[in-house]
């Protein structure tokens, strides 16, 4: 009670006079560090068993787990030309059946003790995990010793993993990173094996004998290193792994050595195309050298100042500076051979060219500028204070150790890593920057859609066009399509007037006239739009070329007594000209001066109620139109897509529409279009807004 | 080994017919209240070298009003713009200087702000915390500035991903946005709302929500607890406490029909379907029988739907089940697939319906239930390796689950859970007119 009463007396003392008393102990500047606590790197023990493999147990009792990992020299480098992905599949297949179990015994074995099991590859080994609670240690051993030993590779197996492999190679297509990573390894690696990615044709033409000769010529004790770590002993471990692994012989396997990848001499872009795309995602990359570099510390504390992190300077001006992109890093990739640096943004399109230009740039300045004394602190700060966070768990401490194993580096390379690279001069971090990183000579992927893109990477370099499957596209082709997938037909348009009430919640409070029709080798869209108790009103004439894109655009009006007004021009795939109005975000009146590329086939915005006309609707239709905001000379895709048919009555009649959603541009809007053709829009509703433009009357000459 | 001993052991490891006896190990805590009402929660480790400083903030996009959708994480962004002694981008500067990670991230429920660091440099993580919950730099560019990375990372994370965007409507599909906009709307917000967002807006929100007696401060790993207690009292202390917030409202019915949706996916390249069940607030005592009635459904390879769907059918490359909503409104089990090439969405979503119905009139098996019981444990040691694991976990028990201690007590309530539980939550909750189904289709024809 005592003392509870006395803490209550020092906290009302604290209430009644806070101001001077921490007030005055309130720092206004960071605190200094605390003392470092000497840290050594954290202890592991090691044993080689009977069968040659290396053991290292890394323990640790805190939580009763154990974590099982072996590796061998098999990853996806080994895979045969023209069987691109054998390794993997092998590698998924060792946990699909071993032993005396089935694919389901195995799963369900692991699985019922709660553990893990699985197999993966990188571009060097083949490494099967286990995770187990401390008292299934065995279990896991023996499970992992199946797989690796005694795998089935049973026919069902081999033809289900197919199937998946297909459609998870469809489903890559999807995905713009996974895109940018297979053509940048690509690109760089040429005939070198790390180029190798699984392909459609490989993984249709691997068979099972092969897949067994690959298990048994490449998974050998000889070779293999078995990383334990948790809640046993090096006696437990060590029975374990003999008994698991008893009989099983075999010295490594020879493999013949890796060519040398392609030099490069020039720098170049390859764009590849992905219609729709509404970022644009960039790598700049070259190859570097083999981890054991003694350029390998230099360079790692100029990539931390390059991109390593949210301190550094990609991150600093394309992020928090110009606010073009989520996040902006670089990075040096370790194989056991020859590594790779990749600098890599995923940027809003209409700054893709602009943020390339400045990743070169900080590229180029990095290696020709010595890196500034705050700066140099900085990075070493940051990669040296790093090392406790990357020793928190066992887990982490056994990775680090299997890594430096299994990359070839010296025995000490992990006790001697803070000192090394704390022991980094600004002459040497230049001389790793040089070393590591070319922008003159760079590989650039850039993962995106070309025909907002291309226009600004050709300012850059020279630019090959390529689908996302890989093969070329020629590019005076795709821009000249005026859409993805169906073309527009103009000639299913009709020249009509169109009159549309505008009505806030209800309430007739304005009204839209917009005509259409054929004029000299195009077409001319007009309307006047007028809502007097917002101050609104404003008139629009578009002139639109053959194939329905915009070639000017003239558009006059006031509102709240403000004139706004717009006047461009598209010629030579750029649009020129000047905007005055409300500017985003915050609707403040200002003018713009526009001057920006613009894809052939570009429609303008403005226009959309046209342009439904020459769409093949259908319940299910959907499309990514390019289109041209007028008022800030912005090319985006849109997306319009039908969610759905049903029927709405408007001034003009009842109508069966199918309900479209707008969505891309600046607001998402729905759009009721009607089913008979000639297709044309009745209803206009901006998504979450309480308006609705509905139609009043339509009348054709 | 003698050969009884032998046996036991073998006994003893044999799989899948019995739960096992591990426990995640104890979490040790203490916890006090500053007079200004910061809760603070102290939970030292001296066998690692490394300190996590963690705050938890009681405001989430569930507090979002109409209008101002996507504004919690957009203030999230604010809150690492500067404060009265921080420059702009300094706090990742001084964190990454000194080795740290850090991060802020938003939920429905709450939004979290931490950092891990060498241990030698506890008082920067504390001071940081400290100066931007005292005194945010709320500035019309940073707001602009911050918007825009907000929107990148809405084009990166949700419009430019396959699936992404329509699995974001499809779990707030699950409420009635009238009735329970708390949770009837998306995190991430609309870009819109975040155009329309001002400094003032911003400003208002930090008064109401970043106030100590809002927040609850988390320290794991290796500390003094006296020279930690020292410090937050000399860099919090003097913060003035604010308002109390607004409760959030959300009245969500179950069983109140069945609802099918279509969303249009222009990225994805393979049609989707996920059906989703209606399920209560994570408090409730259902909740340990229907997250090991997921894990049965959907975890790992030997689940229910990954035998049914993607290897005995082949009609699926991918699947899923989980359990969504670590959080005090109500949630959703979700079940998903990905059509294999060649095989229609809606074969997808006769198998999925099939195998959930079986569960409510067949129930499942002892040793399923055994074995979603052992992954629920090995899960949960799992996540308690880290000083960050550990400190989320503090949290999530004090705040999700209303009391600190539940972060020891919530294992147990999974353990005990029978194969008449399964079976009850299964026909309680996984009934079609307490679903939504949602196709998510890809362009007709592929480009």
């Amino acid at each position: 009670m005592s003392c509870t009463r006395l803490t209550l007396a020092v906290l009302g003392a604290a209430l009644a006079a806070p101001a001077t008393t921490t007030a005055q102990g309130y720092p206004t500047a960071p605190p200094v560090a605390g003392p470092v606590r000497p840290m050594p790197f954290p202890p592991f023990q090691e044993a080689r068993l009977s069968n040659g493999i290396r053991l290292i147990l890394v323990e640790s009792a805190k939580q009763p787990v154990v974590s099982l990992s072996l590796s061998f020299a098999a990853g996806h480098a080994y895979d045969p030309e023209g069987r691109e992905g054998l390794a993997g599949m092998v590698a998924s297949l060792l946990t699909k059946g071993a032993g005396n179990r089935t694919a389901e015994q195995v799963s369900a074995t692991i699985e019922g003790v709660g553990g893990t099991l699985s197999a993966s590859t990188g571009p060097d080994f083949l490494t099967i995990g286990a995770y187990v609670l401390a008292p299934q240690a065995e279990l896991g051993f023996s499970l992992m010793a199946d797989a690796v030993i005694r795998p089935t590779f049973a026919q069902t197996e081999v033809e289900l993993y197919r199937t998946q492999a297909l459609s998870g190679l469809q489903l890559e297509q999807s995905d713009p990173a996974a895109l940018g990573d297979r053509f940048m390894a690509r690109t760089l690696y040429g005939s070198h094996p790390y180029a190798r990615r699984p392909t459609p044709a490989a993984a249709r033409a691997i068979t099972r004998d092969e897949i067994v000769a690959y298990q048994q010529r490449m998974l050998r004790p000889g070779g293999a290193l078995l990383v334990v770590a948790g809640a046993l002993t090096l006696p437990e471990a060590r029975r374990m792994a003999e008994a698991s692994f008893a009989g099983w012989t075999g010295t490594a396997p020879v493999a013949a050595a890796f060519p040398a990848p392609p030099a490069r001499s020039s720098r170049d872009i390859l764009l590849v195309h992905r219609a729709g795309s509404v970022q644009a995602n960039i790598l700049v990359g070259n190859i570097t050298f083999p981890p054991t570099s003694p350029q390998q510390y230099a360079a790692r504390v100029a990539n931390q100042v390059l991109g390593g992190g949210s301190d550094s300077r990609l991150f600093a001006i394309l992020r928090e500076e110009k606010g073009w992109t989520y996040g902006a890093y670089s990075g040096l990739n370790r194989s056991r051979g020859v590594g790779s640096f990749v600098a890599t943004a995923e940027v809003r399109n209409e700054v893709a060219d602009s943020s390339l230009r400045e990743i070169l740039h900080q590229m180029e300045r990095l290696t020709t500028e010595p890196i500034p004394t705050p700066a140099l602190e900085a990075a070493l700060g940051a990669l040296v204070g790093r090392f406790p966070l990357t020793v928190e768990t066992v887990q982490q401490v056994a990775g680090q150790v299997s890594n430096s194993i299994l990359l070839g580096l010296p025995a000490d390379y992990l006790s001697t890593y803070r000192t090394r690279l704390a022991a980094v001069t600004a002459a040497q971090a230049l001389e790793g920057a040089k070393a590591a990183i070319r922008p003159a000579t760079a590989a650039i992927i850039v993962v995106g859609d070309a025909k907002v893109l291309l226009g600004g990477l050709a300012e850059i370099g020279p630019v090959r066009l390529v689908g996302t499957d890989g093969t070329e596209v020629p590019a005076d082709q795709l821009m000249s399509a005026s859409v993805d997938g169906p073309v527009l037909d103009l000639s299913k348009v009709v020249a009509s007037r169109d009159s549309f009430a505008v009505m806030v919640q209800g309430n007739a409070m304005g009204s839209q006239v917009s005509e259409f029709s054929a004029a000299a080798g195009g077409f001319l869209y007009s309307d006047d739009t007028r809502i007097p108790l917002a101050g609104v009103e404003q008139s629009t004439e578009v002139v639109m070329a053959a194939n329905g894109s915009a070639m000017s655009v003239t558009q006059r009006g006031k509102v709240q007594g403000n004139e706004t007004s717009v006047v461009l021009t598209v010629t030579n795939g750029r649009a020129t000209g000047k905007a005055v109005g409300p500017q985003p975000p915050a609707g403040a009146f200002g003018t713009v001066e526009i001057d920006s590329p613009v894809p052939s086939g570009t429609l303008d915005d403005n226009t959309v109620t046209a342009i439904v006309g020459a769409l093949p609707w259908s319940a299910n239709a959907s499309w990514s139109l390019s289109m041209l905001s007028s008022g800030s000379g912005e090319v985006r895709q849109i997306q319009l897509a039908v969610t759905g048919t049903e029927t709405i009555t408007v001034p003009a009649g009842s109508f069966e529409v199918y309900r479209a959603e707008m969505s891309g541009g600046p607001s998402p809007v729905t759009l009721y279009v009607t089913v008979a053709a000639p297709h044309y829009v009745v209803k206009i509703a901006p998504v979450g807004a309480p308006i609705e433009i509905v139609l009043v009357k339509r009348t054709t000459p | 080994m003698p050969r009884r001993f032998l046996l036991l052991v073998t006994l003893l490891t044999l799989p899948g017919t019995a739960a096992l006896a591990q426990e995640p190990a104890r979490v040790n805590y203490e916890t006090y209240a500053l007079p200004n009402g910061l809760k603070v929660v102290l939970s030292p480790d001296p066998t690692v070298q490394v300190v996590t400083v963690n705050v938890w903030y009681d405001v989430g996009s569930r507090n979002e009003k109409p209008g101002l959708t996507g504004f919690a994480h957009l203030f999230e962004h604010m809150m690492f713009q500067g404060s009265a002694n921080v420059g702009k981008g300094e706090h990742f500067q001084l964190i990454e200087r000194a080795g740290g990670s850090m991060n802020g991230s938003t939920a429905n429920d709450r939004t979290n702000y931490y950092q891990t660091l060498p241990s030698n440099r506890l008082n920067l993580g504390l001071w940081l915390e400290a100066d931007r919950m005292r005194s945010l730099a709320v500035t019309d560019s940073n707001l602009n500035n911050q918007r825009e990375a907000v929107k990148e990372e809405r084009r990166l994370r949700i419009d430019n991903q396959p699936y992404v965007g329509a699995f974001q409507q499809a779990i707030v599909s699950i409420y009635d946005s009238a009735t329970c906009f708390a949770y009837g709307h998306e995190t991430i917000g609309s870009m819109v709302d975040l155009n329309a967002a001002s400094t003032a807006d911003v400003k208002a929100f930090f008064d109401l929500y970043y106030a100590p007696n809002n927040a609850v401060l988390t320290l794991t790993g290796d500390f003094a607890p006296a020279e930690a207690k020292a410090l937050i009292q000399q860099y919090f202390g003097s913060i003035p406490r604010g308002q109390t917030p607004p409760p959030v409202e959300c009245n969500q019915p179950f069983n109140g029909g069945e609802r099918r949706l279509r969303v249009p996916d222009a990225k994805a390249t393979l049609p989707a379907v996920a059906v989703l069940y209606r399920t209560p607030p994570a408090p409730s005592a259902d909740t340990p029988a229907i997250e090991l009635l997921s894990s049965i459904l959907g975890a790992g390879e030997s689940s229910r739907l990954n035998v049914a769907l993607v290897r005995d059918s082949r009609a699926a490359v991918a699947v899923q089940a989980l359990q969504l909503g670590d959080q005090r409104g109500p949630g959703a089990l979700v079940a998903l697939g990905i059509a294999n090439q060649g095989v229609s969405a809606d074969s997808v979503e006769k198998l999925l319906r099939a195998e959930i119905a079986r569960v409510s009139t067949e129930g499942v098996t002892a040793e399923e239930l055994a074995k979603a019981k052992n992954t629920y444990r090995s899960t949960q040691i799992g996540s308690r390796q880290t000083t960050m694991g550990v400190a989320e976990a503090l949290q999530t028990a004090n705040m999700i689950y209303g009391n600190l201690e539940a972060v020891n007590t919530r294992f147990a309530p999974y353990m005990q859970v029978t194969l008449e539980d399964i079976r009850r939550v299964a026909r309680t909750y996984l009934q079609a007119n307490n679903s939504v189904m949602v196709l998510i289709a890809p362009p007709e024809v592929t480009p």
